[in-house]
């Protein structure tokens, strides 16, 4: 069982394109379920804080794991 | 006399000279002896802050990237359609050259001094445009376009040079023919013509007023 709905790899992009991506996907996606983004840009930690803050959706978690960035949004 | 200055009040003082310093002669062109002199302390003071005249560069390098600038408001206020995410987003970079003009000085000074750290700065602050123009055309060109590769890969350095050029023209010459254009112009109108040459013409942008001059040879 996973804890996330959607899976989004952005790795190896620079801003905007994994907002832009993670846009996207969210579209696809009902009220309430979670999509994971994984990201190599340093700058999408403050990037994607910014983009659930404009976008009204949760940032649920934000952390590194194997020096990728890894994001969990849910969609509000 | 120098005034007195805390630990990190003083390391922002010799970050901000030598920021200055380093645009307007390069890495090469700077000895520590100078910075310390403009920042009116012994050069023993700023090794205590920075042991080498590499480091304190990219420190400042550093405190470039720390202002980076976010494309993210680009794409959340828009409709998230290539023209206008585009727009959005070279209108940032142009503003961020504009607040500080040193950016643009210290890019073209490490294209000549060869400082990889510099180097991998800059190509990373336009890989944002290059990945963003490669990701879209390759989504929307179809895919028996003649020499699909390289028309991708011309279209970026098509952008980035036409970008670059107008920064320079309008920062960095004396001579100032693109004073009366406003930041918001000066993008609008570059995009608009980027778009037109790499085959956009039905753009929300191109509507207002442009002729409608058809690059379009497949169409008869």
């Amino acid at each position: 069982m996973s804890d996330f709905d959607s899976e989004l790899d952005a790795s190896g992009l620079n801003c905007p394109l994994p907002i832009l991506r993670a846009k996207k996907a969210i579209a696809g996606l009902e009220g309430g379920q979670t999509l994971k983004i994984i990201a190599t840009d340093p700058g999408s930690v403050k990037d994607f804080e910014a983009f659930c803050k404009q976008t009204g959706n949760e940032l649920l978690s934000s952390g590194e794991e194997g020096g990728k960035f890894v994001f969990m949004i849910k969609k509000s | 006399m120098s005034t007195r200055l805390s630990g990190p009040e003083r390391r922002q003082s010799i970050l901000k000279e030598a920021q200055q310093l380093f645009a307007e002669k390069g890495f090469h062109g700077v000895s520590i002896d100078e910075i310390a002199r403009a920042v009116s302390v012994s050069p023993a003071i700023l090794y205590r802050h920075f042991d080498s005249k590499q480091s304190l560069y990219d420190a400042v390098l550093q405190e470039l990237s720390s202002q980076r600038e976010s494309y993210v408001d680009a794409v959340v206020n828009s409709d998230a359609n290539f023209e206008e995410v585009l727009i959005g987003m070279t209108e940032v970079f142009i503003r961020s050259i504009d607040e500080n003009p040193n950016l643009l000085r210290i890019e073209m000074q490490s294209l000549l001094d060869g400082n990889p750290a510099t180097s991998e700065f800059f190509e990373n602050r336009w890989k944002s445009f290059t990945d963003y123009i490669n990701f879209s055309m390759n989504e929307r060109l179809a895919y028996d376009v003649y020499n699909r590769e390289i028309t991708i890969l011309s279209a970026s350095l098509m952008f980035q040079g036409m970008v670059r050029e107008a920064l320079l023209q309008k920062y960095l010459q004396p001579q100032d023919r693109l004073v009366d254009i406003s930041l918001t112009e000066l993008s609008r109108e570059l995009v608009t013509l980027f778009l037109r040459a790499i085959g956009i013409h039905e753009s929300t942008l191109a509507q207002k007023d442009i002729n409608p001059i058809q690059l379009n040879q497949h169409s008869s």
